[in-house]
C-alpha cells in the first residue's frame, strides 16, 4: 500500500536576474525557511532532503541544506537539466509514498550566468550531441542559441504543419507577462502588448526575443509528508500529489528531421498519459496548469502533449483565450518561465509553489477561482520530463 | 447562427423518405422551404411488399410544419417517374438525395444470385437511374445538389454484405464522376457513409447503439451539401451520432522500378516494405495525380542491369579508398614477382634494396597493387568497390589488366584510389565488368591509372551490349625479337600473397583442389608482375623507369614452379607486343598483351609542397593570410578567448596545414600546429577555408556538401561566428604583405550576381497558362515573394480567372515569401524543396505558412 504524499510547506525567493542575486545558499536558505514556516515544523523534523542545481560544482546541496542545519540528514544532489527542481521533487515523492521516510524536503536553486545556455565541459561528449545531431539534420547550425534554435525549429516544423500565424507564438508571450504582472515573485512585472512581442529582436524565427525565457536566479522548496506525519502535526486538508510521473527520451526523439519530437513531445505526451491514468484524473477537469513555456513555441506543443486542446487546435485554443482567465485553464498563472524567469534548479519548485497557494486559494490577484485540481509540467532536454497532479479536497 | 441556411423554392427528391435518413432529411428540407417529393415504396427493408402509408404520412408532417410536399411511391428502378413526379407537382429539380435502401444480407457462401441482383438493382441501379433522370434538368438550368448514399461497409467490407458493399462502393464510383461531369455545370455531387438507427442497421447493431445513433443527425451534413452556398463536389463524408469528417485517398510513396528493367516477384518482394510504408505518403485526389508518378517514372528510362549489376546505380558510383604503402611493401613485391633471382645483379638488386647505388625503383606493375589490396578490404567486408555491382569475389575471374604510370612510382608515400565503373558487356549468361581506378598522390596528381576487366560468372543476361569481340595485341607472324624463359618457384606464390591477396586458393591445397585444381596456382597478377619484368629487362636495360603501360589478357592459369616463356615483338620504338607460354604444358598463359614505353623518363608536374603554397599566395590569399588576419583581430578585439572558451583545431588539406585557434581565455591567439585536446575539428581544403573566411562559401553548404568535415562538439562551431565581425581590411593587409600583389584586394567585392528570379517566374507563367491545375495550393490566392540577392519583388496573382504573375507588389497579397535568389533557383531546379527551405530559415513565410506547400508548383521549372 502506497502512502499518499502531501505537500504541506512550500516557499520561493523573487527571481532576480544574473548578477543581481543573492550567493546560491543564501536563496537556498531563503526558500527553504519559507517552506518550513509554510509547513510549521522546525528542520529536525525533515529526514531526507534532495537538493536541485545544474550549475555548480558536486555538494553544494549540502552547502545549501547546511543553511538550515546540520542534523546529519541524508542529502542528495540532483541535476536534470531544466528539470532539475521537479526531479528532486520526484524523489522526495517517492521516498514518502515507498514509506522510506515520513517528511522530505525538496529544494532547488540556480546561479546563473548572462547569456544563452551552453556546455560547460568541452573536452568530452556533449550531452546533448544526438539532439544536436538531429537539429543539425533537419535545419543546420546557425548563430542563433542553441535552445532556440532547437524549440524554434520545432516552432517551424509546427507551422508547416498547421499554417500558424507567427503572431500566435507572440500571443502567448502577451498572456505570459499580463500574469506574471500580478506576480511579485516574477522577475518581469511589466506587461508586454504583442506588438511590442513582435517587434522585439529576432532570436530564430518564429521566435522574438520576449518570446524566449531569460536566465535566471532563485530558489524554490517543498516539503512533502505522510498523512501519518500530517496527522501528528496537526496539518489539516493539505494539498496532495494526486499522481506523478517521469519520462525521458523515447527512440521518436531521435527519428530524423523531426524537432516536435526532438524537443521531448512525446515525454510530454508519455508522462501525461501516465499520471492521467494513475490519478483517473483527465485533462478536463483541471482547473490551473503550470507549464514548461521556455520559448513560446514549447507551450503552444505543450496545449497538446498534455491534452489541453486537440492535435493542431492550440491556435484556436490561445486566440479564445482558453489559456487564461475566463477560459478553459489558467496556464502559468505565475507568468511561467518566460516571465517569472527560469533558474533551472528552481523551476519546478517554484511551479510546485505557485500551484500549491493557487489549490489553497491563497494565490492573491493571481488567484484561479475554486481551483480543486492542478497539474505541472516542467521538461528537461537531453531530457526528462516530469509531469505532476495536484489536489486538495 | 444568426441566418438559417434555406432552400426556398428548390424542389428536392428524397428516395426511401417513409423511414428513417430519408424521412429526417426530407423533413429538414421542408421546414426549410423547400419543395419536397418524398419518394418511398412504402415495402419491407427486405424489399418486400408496397404501400403508400408510409410516404403520405411523411407528407402530412411536412405540410403540418407548414411546407409543401408530394408522395410518389415508384421504385427508384423506375427513376424517371420519380423525376417526373417533381416536374409534374413543381415544374423543375434542384437536388436529389439517394437515399433509398434495402439488405439482403447474407454470408457470400449462402448469397444467391437474386440477393445480389436485387440490392444491385435498388442501390446502384436505383441510384442511377433518379440521377441520370434529373441530369439534364439541373445541367440545362447550371444549378443541381445530388447526394449519394454509400456505407462503412462499403468502405471497408462487413462480414454478410458482400452484394451491399459492392453496390455501396460502386455508388461512390458513380458519384466521382458525376462530380467531374457536372463541375462546370454547377451540378455537384457528394457521397455520405451514415451510421444511423434506422431499420436497415436494426439488423446489425444493438438497440442501445441505434437510440444513440439518431438519423437526425446525419441530416444537417446532407443539407449542408445540399445548399447553394456549399462548393464542395466530389467529397466522401462519414457521419454519425452528431461526427461528421471527410475521407480521402491515401498512397504511401511506393517504388517506382526503373524502366527497361526487368523485375519480376521477387524484386516486388524486396521492395515490399517501400512500397507499403505509408511515413511520406500522399493524397491524389484526381486521375492527373493519381497518374503522376507513373507518368514521372516513364520518364527515367534505365541503363539496364539485373540483380547482380545495376547500371543506372553504377555507372553514377565513384568510391575513392586510401592507401599508404612503404619501401618494404616495394622490395617484397618486387621478390614475390620473381625479382633480384640474382642478388649481384646491380639492376636486380635496385628493385629489392632500398639503399642501392643504382636508386631504388618501383615495377611499374606495384601500381595496380594498392588499389587492388584497397578492393579487396572492401571485399573482406562484403563492400563492392562500386555501389550497384552486387556480387561476391566468389564469381569473379580476373580476365584482362591495365596499368598505366604517369611517372616512376613513389617508393612510399600516401595514395587516394577513385573506383569508377568503366562497362559492363553481356555474355549471357556471364558479364564482363570494366573497372577503372585513378590513383592521385597527396598533392592531388594522378600518378597511375589501372582498368580491372573482370568476368562474372552468370551476371549477364539483362539483355545489354555483347560488346566489342576480337583480338588485339596479335603478335606478328615473324619470330620474336627476343624471348626471356624463367622458372617460378615452387613456392612463389606462398611469397607474392604477402603483397596482400591472401586467397587461400594460391596457398591451401585442399582449398585449390576444392575449386578443381591440383594444387595451389599462381596469382595472375604474379604472373602479371614477371611479363612486365621480362618486357623491361628486354627493352628497358632492367631500368623500369621508361616503361608507361601494360595491358594483358589472362587466358590459363599458372602453377608454380611452372616455366614461363614470354615472346616479345617490337612493333615500334615505344610498342612491345608479347605473349607468354607455360613451358611445361604448352599453354598460352598471357595473351593480347602489350605494353608501351616513354621515350624518356617522365617528370612530375606536381611540384613540392611549399612551391604549392607559393602559387596560391599568387592567386589569392591563403590560409595562412586568413590566420594572420585573425591573430590581427583577436589582439585588437580584446577579450575574445574569455567569451569564447573553446579551442579550435583547423587541419587544411591541399596544402596541409594545421593550425589552432586557441580561444579558451585572455584574448585568444592562433598557432600552427595541433591541439592536445581541440574542443571542435574542423577538417577542409585551404581554398574552402579562404572562401568560409571571406564570406564566399556558407560554412552549413561546406558541412552539408561534405566539404568540411567538423568532430567534437559540433555546436561548438558556431562560435567561429566572432569572425564574421573582423575588419575585411585585416585580410587585405595581410593577404598582400607577403607577395605585395594589389590584384588581390579585389577579393573582398565579389562580383555582382545575376538574378535568376527573373527566369524563374518567366517559366512559372509559362507553366500557369498551359496547365491550369498546376496551382493547386495556391488556389484562389494572391502571395507575394521577396527575392534577395539580387533583389527582386513578384506577385502571383491567382485570384482571377486566369492566373497572373508581375514584378512588383501588391496589397492583395496574403502572404509574403521571402527567399534569396539561388534558394528560389534550386526550388525551381528541384535541387531544394520548399520544407526544406523553409524549416532551415532560407524561406521566410509571412503569413499562412501552409501556402508554403504550394510552392510545389516552382519544382522542376527550370
Amino acid at each position: 500500500m502506497k502512502n499518499r504524499v502531501n505537500v504541506i510547506g512550500v516557499g520561493m525567493t523573487k527571481f532576480a536576474k544574473p548578477g543581481a542575486s543573492a550567493e546560491y545558499y543564501e536563496m537556498a536558505r531563503e526558500a527553504g525557511q519559507k517552506a518550513l514556516a509554510d509547513a510549521g515544523i522546525p528542520y529536525d523534523q525533515v529526514e531526507q532532503a534532495y537538493v536541485g542545481y545544474v550549475y555548480g560544482d558536486s555538494t553544494c546541496g549540502q552547502r545549501a541544506v547546511y543553511e538550515l542545519g546540520l542534523t546529519g540528514i541524508p542529502v542528495v544532489n540532483v541535476n536534470n537539466n531544466c528539470s532539475t527542481g521537479s526531479t528532486a521533487l520526484w524523489l522526495a515523492r517517492q521516498a514518502v509514498e515507498s514509506g522510506a521516510a515520513e517528511c522530505v524536503l525538496a529544494l532547488g536553486f540556480e546561479k546563473m550566468e548572462k547569456g544563452a545556455l551552453g556546455n560547460k565541459f568541452n573536452d568530452r561528449e556533449p550531452p546533448m550531441g544526438r539532439h544536436a545531431q538531429v537539429m543539425v539534420d533537419a535545419q543546420g547550425i546557425s548563430n542563433a542559441p542553441p535552445a532556440a534554435q532547437m524549440f524554434g525549429g520545432a516552432g517551424r516544423e509546427y507551422r508547416w504543419q498547421h499554417g500558424t500565424k507567427k503572431e500566435t507564438f507572440g500571443k502567448i508571450s502577451e498572456k505570459a507577462r499580463d500574469h506574471a504582472s500580478r506576480n511579485p515573485y516574477a522577475l518581469f512585472n511589466q506587461k508586454l502588448s504583442l506588438a511590442e512581442i513582435m517587434a522585439s529582436e529576432e532570436v530564430f524565427d518564429p521566435l522574438t526575443r520576449f518570446q524566449c525565457c531569460p536566465p535566471t536566479c532563485g530558489a524554490g522548496a517543498a516539503i512533502v509528508c505522510s498523512d501519518a506525519f500530517a496527522k501528528k502535526h496537526k496539518i489539516k486538508n493539505a494539498v496532495y500529489i494526486a499522481a506523478q510521473a517521469m519520462t525521458t527520451d523515447y527512440a521518436s526523439s531521435f527519428a530524423p528531421l523531426s524537432l516536435i519530437k526532438m524537443v521531448g513531445y512525446d515525454m510530454t505526451v508519455q508522462a501525461a498519459k501516465q499520471v492521467y491514468e494513475k490519478s483517473g484524473i483527465g485533462p478536463e477537469d483541471i482547473d490551473v496548469v503550470e507549464l514548461h513555456d521556455c520559448f513560446t513555441a514549447n507551450e503552444l506543443l505543450t496545449y497538446e502533449g498534455l491534452g489541453l486542446c486537440p492535435e493542431g487546435g492550440a491556435e484556436k485554443f490561445i486566440w479564445d483565450g482558453d489559456n487564461t482567465y475566463g477560459g478553459k485553464f489558467v496556464t502559468n498563472p505565475s507568468g511561467g518561465l518566460l516571465s517569472k524567469g527560469h533558474p533551472l534548479g528552481a523551476t519546478g519548485l517554484a511551479q510546485c509553489t505557485e500551484l500549491v497557494w493557487q489549490l489553497r486559494g491563497t494565490a492573491d490577484q493571481r488567484q484561479v477561482e475554486g481551483a480543486r485540481i492542478a497539474l505541472q509540467h516542467n521538461l528537461g532536454l537531453g531530457g526528462a520530463c516530469v509531469v505532476t497532479m495536484y489536489r486538495r479536497d | 447562427m444568426s441566418e438559417q441556411l434555406r432552400y426556398e423554392g428548390k424542389v428536392v427528391i428524397v428516395t426511401g423518405a417513409g423511414n428513417g435518413l430519408g424521412k429526417q432529411h426530407a423533413l429538414l428540407f421542408g421546414a426549410r422551404g423547400a419543395k419536397v417529393v418524398v419518394n418511398d415504396l412504402g415495402g419491407s427493408i427486405h424489399g418486400g411488399g408496397k404501400s403508400s402509408a408510409a410516404a403520405d404520412a411523411v407528407v402530412e408532417e411536412i405540410k403540418a410544419l407548414g411546407g409543401e410536399a408530394v408522395a410518389n411511391y415508384d421504385s427508384v428502378e423506375d427513376g424517371a417517374r420519380i423525376v417526373q413526379t417533381a416536374l409534374d407537382s413543381f415544374g423543375t429539380i434542384d437536388i436529389v438525395v439517394n437515399n433509398a435502401g434495402i439488405l439482403r444480407d447474407s454470408s457470400f457462401q449462402k448469397m444467391t444470385v437474386e440477393d445480389w441482383d436485387l440490392i444491385q438493382r435498388v442501390h446502384l441501379k436505383g441510384s442511377f437511374a433518379v440521377t441520370h433522370a434529373a441530369w439534364p434538368v439541373m445541367r440545362d438550368k447550371g444549378y443541381g445538389r445530388i447526394v449519394m448514399t454509400t456505407s462503412a461497409a462499403g468502405i471497408y467490407g462487413n462480414f454478410g454484405q458482400a452484394n451491399y458493399s459492392a453496390a455501396k462502393l460502386g455508388i461512390l464510383g458513380l458519384s466521382n464522376t458525376l462530380a467531374i461531369e457536372g463541375r462546370s455545370k454547377n451540378v455537384h455531387c457528394n457521397t455520405i457513409a451514415p451510421i444511423a438507427g434506422s431499420r436497415l442497421t436494426e439488423t446489425v447493431l444493438p438497440p442501445e447503439l441505434i437510440a444513440a445513433l439518431k438519423p437526425e443527425s446525419v441530416s444537417p451534413l446532407v443539407g449542408w451539401l445540399c445548399h447553394e452556398d456549399c462548393k464542395e463536389t466530389g467529397g466522401l463524408f462519414e457521419v454519425g451520432a452528431g461526427y461528421i469528417s471527410k475521407l480521402r485517398w491515401e498512397r504511401t510513396r511506393g517504388h517506382s522500378f526503373k524502366l527497361g528493367r526487368a523485375f519480376g516477384p521477387d524484386e516486388v518482394a524486396a521492395q515490399w516494405g517501400k512500397i507499403t510504408d505509408f511515413k511520406e505518403a500522399e493524397h491524389p485526389a484526381d486521375i492527373n495525380q493519381s497518374m503522376a508518378p507513373v507518368l514521372a517514372n516513364m520518364n527515367s528510362k534505365s541503363l539496364g542491369g539485373n540483380q547482380y549489376i545495376d547500371l543506372d546505380l553504377a555507372s553514377k558510383a565513384e568510391t575513392t579508398v586510401e592507401s599508404s604503402h612503404s619501401e618494404h611493401d616495394v622490395a617484397l613485391y618486387a621478390l614475390g614477382v620473381g625479382a633480384a633471382a640474382d642478388p649481384l645483379d646491380k639492376k636486380d638488386l635496385s628493385l629489392v634494396y632500398e639503399l642501392s647505388s643504382d636508386g631504388f625503383h618501383v615495377l611499374p606493375t606495384y601500381a595496380v597493387m594498392p588499389a587492388m589490396n584497397a578492393m579487396l578490404a572492401m571485399a573482406k567486408e562484403g563492400k563492392s568497390p562500386v555501389p550497384g555491382l552486387n556480387y561476391g569475389f566468389d564469381r569473379v575471374l580476373h580476365g584482362e589488366q591495365y596499368t598505366e604510370v604517369k611517372f616512376p612510382f613513389p617508393t612510399k608515400g600516401k595514395l587516394r584510389h577513385t573506383f569508377r565503373f568503366k562497362s559492363a558487356y553481356d555474355k549471357a549468361p556471364h558479364a564482363v565488368v570494366a573497372l577503372g581506378v585513378t590513383t592521385t598522390d597527396e598533392t592531388g596528381e594522378e600518378i597511375a591509372y589501372n582498368e580491372i576487366t573482370t568476368f562474372v560468372r552468370g551476371a549477364g543476361g539483362w539483355g545489354g551490349e555483347r560488346g566489342p569481340s576480337g583480338e588485339s595485341n596479335v603478335p606478328p607472324a615473324r619470330e620474336p625479337d627476343a624471348v626471356i624463359e624463367e622458372k617460378t618457384d615452387l613456392n612463389q606464390a606462398l611469397l607474392y600473397r604477402l603483397s596482400g591477396d591472401w586467397n587461400p586458393l594460391h596457398a591451401d591445397p585442399a582449398f585449390a583442389k576444392a575449386f578443381g585444381f591440383d594444387k595451389p596456382i599462381l596469382h595472375g597478377l604474379c604472373t602479371y608482375g614477371h611479363v612486365g619484368r621480362h618486357v623491361i629487362k628486354a627493352f628497358c636495360g632492367n631500368d623500369p623507369r621508361k616503361f608507361k603501360s601494360i595491358k594483358v589478357r589472362f587466358a590459363e592459369s599458372v602453377f608454380p614452379g611452372e616455366t614461363l616463356v614470354t615472346r616479345m615483338w617490337k612493333e615500334s620504338d615505344n610498342r612491345i607486343v608479347f605473349e607468354t607460354r607455360v613451358k611445361e604444358r604448352d599453354k598460352v598463359v598471357i595473351k593480347n598483351a602489350a605494353v608501351e614505353l616513354y621515350e624518356q623518363i617522365p617528370q612530375r608536374k606536381a611540384k613540392p609542397k611549399a612551391q604549392a603554397v607559393a602559387a596560391a599566395v599568387a592567386a589569392g590569399p591563403v590560409s595562412a593570410d586568413v590566420f594572420a588576419a585573425i591573430g590581427k583581430h583577436l589582439a585588437a578585439s580584446k577579450g575574445l578567448g574569455e567569451q569564447t572558451r573553446t579551442v579550435f583545431q583547423f587541419n587544411l588539406k591541399d596544402p596541409d596545414s594545421a593550425w589552432i585557434l586557441d580561444m579558451k581565455s585572455g584574448d585568444g591567439a592562433v598557432k600552427q600546429g595541433t591541439a592536445d585536446k581541440p574542443d571542435v575539428t574542423l577538417e577542409l581544403s585551404d581554398e574552402d577555408f579562404v572562401a568560409m573566411s571571406t564570406g564566399k562559401a556558407d560554412p552549413n553548404k561546406l558541412y552539408f556538401g561534405g566539404k568540411m568535415k567538423v568532430t567534437g562538439n559540433v555546436m561548438a562551431s558556431q562560435k567561429l561566428a566572432f569572425l564574421q565581425k573582423m575588419d575585411p581590411k585585416l585580410l587585405q593587409e595581410a593577404a598582400s604583405a607577403p607577395a605585395a600583389a594589389p590584384a588581390k584586394a579585389a577579393l573582398a567585392s565579389a562580383a555582382p550576381k545575376e538574378a535568376k528570379s527573373g527566369a524563374v517566374f518567366a517559366a512559372l507563367a509559362e507553366r500557369l497558362r498551359s496547365d491550369k491545375k498546376a496551382v493547386n495550393g495556391l488556389a484562389g490566392q494572391v502571395v507575394a515573394f521577396k527575392v534577395s540577392g539580387p533583389e527582386a519583388s513578384w506577385v502571383l496573382d491567382l485570384s482571377g480567372k486566369s492566373p497572373r504573375v508581375e514584378q512588383g507588389q501588391s496589397d492583395q497579397a496574403t502572404t509574403v515569401f521571402g527567399i534569396a535568389d539561388e534558394d528560389l533557383a534550386a526550388l525551381a531546379s528541384g535541387a531544394a524543396d520548399a520544407r526544406d527551405l523553409y524549416q532551415r530559415g532560407k524561406l521566410r513565410v509571412d503569413g499562412d505558412v501552409r501556402l508554403a506547400h504550394g510552392l510545389s508548383v516552382f519544382s522542376k521549372l527550370i
